[in-house]
């Protein structure tokens, strides 16, 4: 409970007493928050609503009044100014509850409920406002002290009824309460002048700004106030919210009672002041159901989403058609909450950093996120690291790649059925290139398969970034197979060594037997335990070091200490994507498109029809009796490279594709390109206009198409 | 331009009748434009609209009113972008205001993937016709001063974005506008009306079933969202259409000072301040296929999160209402259009997050494809039987959002 204070009501001191809601204590000031209308404590009256400390649509009668609040009135129907600086960001503590059962509502029929099953209970009157019932059951709720989420297995909603509000003309003035409010006005000592309290549905109200008179049949009564008791209405927004999952509801919110008589003239709709002239407009103009009526009206889609006038649209829909329709889909929020009351909690999906990335910060690299990770961009100069590949040795950070461990019985079969080759042939210390099709035959993902030793245990990986995706992919698919896969992207790192004297460095570090491509080892380098990969994605000869990461700093320096004289300098990803593309590499995701079957990627090489079973081979074996329509072809040219994305031209100017990849070869002297282009009459033009630049499609790979230079 | 109690638009319902030359089932905007343009271009009105709800009740009242052309394709680029001129002609066309506003679509970069992603999206649209620019970090910060380009630390800063001539319109009253001025012509539109089943002869489908009997009819359309692949079903057509749940939630009400609508396809989110003041946010459809429209505190808690990031005067916004659509996906987030291979049976599906801004353009050329026989030159690539001759049309533009 709060202490005694003042806050300021747009420019005026109002003072307050302990336990005051705002509400109170600007009514006993004689002020109105929104200068008029029926007023509740239950927090559905929009009437209430004020910018609390830089908060609009916050209802006055629902908050305790703390000293220095800053109030500003907020007029009915004259939205609010949306904020012309940022708000701080104010930290929103989020706790989770976990129960068998919660009550929502502190009610007779809550407590009752409460009682007899042990539940704890959820109320407004304790500053828990509700803001919905979602999947789970969670009730998600919104308090002074923070988001609580609560879980559980049942919801029982025992909300009550909330007092139906008049609707009439005159229903905006001041000085109108509901029984509870006025109940809770004079308790706090609020003088109200006198009043007359009315049980059935007034004729009008009079006055000026206040209510002066209150007229019910045919009498007339003067007065200072109303206390409106014309009867009550299911609360029924959260059970109704509740709907297919486990609730229940209890007491009032449970009870569908027959709607209150039809009003002829009046606001309806407080929050879009809709008045019941504009809902028979909207009626006679054809919008006749509830939620069509809705929409065209806007009744019902304000802040009170629409406690206040579904009742109304009930009799007023009951009156034309003679039968009760239902309330409007309830959808959350039941209970307003602010974008950083929601957000509480949350982070942004983490940005994955390998354990050398404070070493590539230290080396000055420029990091980019790419696929899931921050990756070093390029450290200094690309072409110096692209020319260290290419005439000596380099080093990179591979340790983004996705990366399995497949064991069990069933392994072999396990791969046989997720990659279109056939897995047996690879023998163990072998390893092979392959691609993951989906039903469609559509390239999901590339990488290697490995297998360990004798027997059924493989090691793979996979594009960086695609460990997630491909997990969900071949656990789904392999469900039913005795097979375990393990995701060690995270703990194993890896090293690629590449370039001509990629060899006499590691023999420099304790590496120094011969290893033929696609063949694997374990060995200790630099006293770090790996496994020794040779294949080549940059076109030179390259290892790849696979070994706890943990170590990954130690043997980056090991590697950089021992290959100094040798002119040894690591790499970033430009580098890597331009030496790639000179060998006509392919990365997935930024070469291959949606729709990138093996062929049209120029990879059908790479299915074998003759392996068996697996995903995709139906569509493969289909659309590859049809005629080609396009492909992911090579393109060079004599100009510089046009940017990633440009469009390419047939030479007639027709639309052929686009670039996916480009990049000047310093060592072929020319632009290099990969990108898709169309086929014209099942043939593949010889010649476009890609940025102006006549561009030639040329073989892949570009660079040293007898692969030389990689097995070396 | 506020919104207020409809004041313009009459709608006039109809029991349906026994027969007609063409049945169209869903009554939300393509079904509703398709007739629309059957009856003011080809002046074919025995027509009926049918729809298991309300009109306008499923996608066209739960999309995030986005009209945009800025696609990956030239095939794509040029039927939007043709849409969204049509939809800039719309109001005046059918003399209802549809509180069209062309407000500018500002779609970031937080990668060198992204960079390339919106420059090549620029590049194609120019060359088709879409009006689409690359903007620098200090071009997007004048385009759009609320933007906090460093996204506040805590994700990758904004380094481009494409802007491109986009807008918004309230899609209640284009559903609305193009019903009222099919059922001027004389089309009969019954909502409430579910069709129970297809009516097939001679291996034809020749009517619809319905609770209030069958109707008889020279063509029958799909136009449903959601349910699509079931209603095909019953035609014996095979659609590939996985159906995802898209979520969106909006603000209160606040003067009207938001510009652009912003997007960012790196956090998978995007947010434009209604006519009525309300600021609007989506995300990128929900990974797990389903038909629920339920709604998912996941969503509400991350979509705040990846919103106020970008954009932290929105901290203190309270959440009004949260809801749910269905998108229909196809295999390379493309539409698909026209025949099915089933005589007198026809669909417009496939229409994923990007319906909306087809209405006016997927009506038109499914009303010709209808009166002609012949699917016009716009829609003809997005035939279904694309996937059978594996002419697919994978389209980057698309994306997963709005």
């Amino acid at each position: 409970m709060s202490g005694s204070g003042e806050f300021t009501f747009d420019a005026v001191a109002v003072p307050f007493v302990p336990g005051d809601h705002l509400l109170t204590a600007l009514l006993r000031a004689g002020l109105h928050p929104t200068g008029g209308g029926t007023l509740c404590v239950e927090g559905h009256s929009p009437h209430c609503v004020a910018e609390v400390d830089g908060v609009a649509y916050v209802h006055t009668c629902q908050t305790l009044a703390r000293e220095g609040m800053l109030v500003r009135a907020q007029a009915i129907g004259d939205a609010p100014m949306l904020p012309s600086t940022d708000p701080l960001a104010q930290p929103v503590a989020v706790r989770n509850a976990h129960h068998d059962v919660v009550v929502i509502g502190g009610g007779e029929a809550g407590r009752g409920a409460a009682a007899s099953i042990g539940a704890p209970i959820v109320d407004a009157g304790d500053g828990g406002e509700v803001v919905g019932i979602f999947p789970g059951p969670m009730v998600a709720v919104r308090a002074d002290a923070g988001m609580v989420h609560t879980h559980v297995e049942r919801v029982v909603v025992a909300t009550g009824v909330l007092p139906l509000l008049p609707v009439c003309p005159g229903n905006d003035l001041a000085g109108l309460y509901t029984p509870k409010l006025a109940e809770r006005l004079q308790a706090a000592g609020v003088d109200l002048g006198r009043t007359v309290t009315i049980t059935e549905p007034p004729q009008r109200f009079e006055g000026a700004d206040r209510v002066q008179a209150v007229v019910v049949g045919d009498e007339r009564f003067e007065c200072d106030a109303v206390i409106v008791d014309i009867g009550t209405t299911p609360n029924d927004i959260l059970a109704r919210m509740g709907a297919g999952l486990a609730v229940d509801a209890v007491g009032g919110a449970s009870e569908i009672t027959a709607p209150p008589p039809c009003p002829t003239e009046g606001t309806v709709c407080p929050c879009n002041e809709t008045t019941m002239a504009e809902l028979a407009e909207c009626w006679d103009r054809g919008f006749t159901s509830m939620e069509l009526l809705k929409r065209a009206s806007l009744a019902g889609t304000g802040v009170c989403q629409g406690a206040v006038c579904s009742p109304y649209l009930q009799s007023f829909i009951a009156d034309r058609t003679g039968s009760l329709e239902a309330r409007f889909t309830a959808r959350p929020v039941a209970r307003q909450a602010t974008l950083s009351e929601l957000a509480a909690g949350r982070h942004h999906p983490a940005i994955a950093r390998t354990t050398l990335h404070a070493v590539h910060e230290a080396a000055g690299a420029t990091m980019d996120r790419f696929g899931g990770w921050w990756r070093p961009w390029v450290y200094s100069d690309v072409d110096a690291e692209c020319a260290a590949v290419r005439s000596a040795v380099s080093i990179g950070d591979v340790g983004t790649l996705g990366k399995f461990i497949v064991s069990g019985p069933d392994a072999e079969a396990a791969l046989q059925r997720l990659v279109p080759t056939d897995v047996s042939t690879i023998g163990p210390g072998r390893s092979r290139y392959v691609l993951m099709l989906d039903e469609r035959g559509y390239v999901l993902d590339d990488g290697m398969i490995m297998r360990e030793g004798e027997g059924e245990r493989f090691f793979v990986t996979v594009t960086s970034g695609g460990a997630s995706v491909a997990e969900m992919w071949v656990r789904d698919w392999t469900a039913d197979l005795d097979v375990r896969w393990m995701n060690v992207t995270m703990s194993v790192g890896a090293i690629n060594v590449t370039g001509p004297r990629a060899s006499e460095l590691l023999a420099r570090v304790g590496f120094d037997q011969p290893l033929a491509m696609l063949r694997h080892v374990e060995a200790d380098i630099a006293d770090v335990p790996c496994r020794v990969v040779r294949l080549s994605f940059t076109g030179e000869v390259s290892f790849e070091l696979h070994h706890p990461c943990a170590r990954s700093a130690e043997l980056w320096r090991s590697l950089l200490d021992a290959g100094a004289d040798l002119g040894v300098v690591p790499h970033g990803l430009d580098a890597l994507s331009r030496l790639r593309l000179e060998k006509g590499h392919i990365i997935v995701g930024q070469d291959s498109d949606y729709d990138s079957t093996p062929r049209r990627l120029g990879h059908d090489w790479m299915v074998d029809l003759d392996s068996g079973d697996f995903i995709g081979r139906h569509a493969i074996e289909r659309t590859g009796r049809l005629p080609l329509d396009k492909q992911l072809v090579g393109l060079e040219g004599d100009g510089p490279p046009p940017f990633e994305g440009a469009v390419v031209w047939s030479m007639d100017g027709t639309y052929a594709g686009y670039v996916t990849s480009a990049a000047w070869s310093v060592t072929l002297g020319r632009s290099v390109m990969l990108a898709w282009v169309r086929t014209v009459d099942g043939m593949l033009p010889d010649e476009v206009r890609v940025e102006g630049m006549v561009a030639r499609r040329a073989e892949l790979p570009f660079y040293d198409p007898e692969g030389v230079r990689a097995r070396g | 331009m506020n919104e207020h109690p409809e004041a313009e638009i009459t709608l006039r319902w109809n029991e349906p009748e026994a027969s007609y030359d063409v049945v169209i089932v869903g009554g939300g905007g393509h079904g509703l434009s398709t007739a629309y343009h059957l009856a003011t271009r080809h002046d074919i009105t025995r027509v009926l609209v049918l729809d298991a709800g309300y009109i306008g009740g499923g996608n066209s009242g739960r999309n995030t009113t986005v009209i945009r052309a800025n696609y990956g394709i030239p095939e794509a680029v040029r039927f939007y972008q043709h849409s969204l001129e049509r939809y800039r002609r719309l109001e005046e066309e059918t003399g209802r205001s549809m509180m069209h506003d062309r407000k500018g679509l500002l779609w970031m970069a937080h990668s060198e993937a992204g960079v390339r992603r919106e420059r090549a999206r620029a590049a194609v649209n120019q060359a088709f016709g879409a009006e689409t620019v690359y903007l620098e970090p200090d071009e997007i910060a004048t385009t759009c001063p609320e933007i906090d380009l460093a996204c506040g630390g805590g994700f990758p800063a904004v380094m481009g974005a494409s802007f491109h001539q986009g807008a918004t319109a309230r899609h209640d009253r284009v559903v609305w506008a193009l019903a009222e001025g099919a059922m001027r012509c004389g089309v009969h539109v019954a909502p409430h009306t579910a069709v129970t089943g297809l009516i097939h002869e001679h291996g034809r489908i020749v009517g619809v079933e319905t609770p209030a009997g069958r109707v008889a009819a020279g063509t029958v359309v799909s136009a449903v969202g959601g349910n699509a692949t079931l209603l095909a079903d019953m035609a014996g057509v095979r659609l590939p259409i996985k159906t995802h749940p898209l979520q969106a939630f909006v603000t209160n009400r606040y003067q009207r000072r938001f510009d652009p609508i912003v997007a960012s396809g790196d956090l998978g989110f995007y947010v434009s301040q209604t006519a009525r003041g309300q600021m609007l946010l989506g995300a990128e459809i929900d990974r797990q296929p389903s038909y629920s429209r339920g709604s998912t505190y996941e969503l509400l808690a991350s979509l705040s999160h990846r919103a106020i990031t970008v954009l932290p005067f929105m901290r203190n916004l309270r959440v009004l209402r949260q809801w749910t659509g269905s998108c229909d996906m196809s295999p390379d987030y493309s539409p698909i259009m026209g025949d099915t291979g089933v005589d007198g049976f026809l669909v417009t599906t496939g229409w994923g997050t990007w319906g909306f801004k087809a209405i006016p353009a997927g009506g038109e050329c499914m009303a010709e494809h209808i009166a002609t026989g012949v699917a016009p030159e716009l829609m003809a690539p997005f035939s279904l039987d694309r996937f059978e001759r594996d002419r697919t049309l994978a389209d980057r533009g698309s994306s997963g959002t709005h």
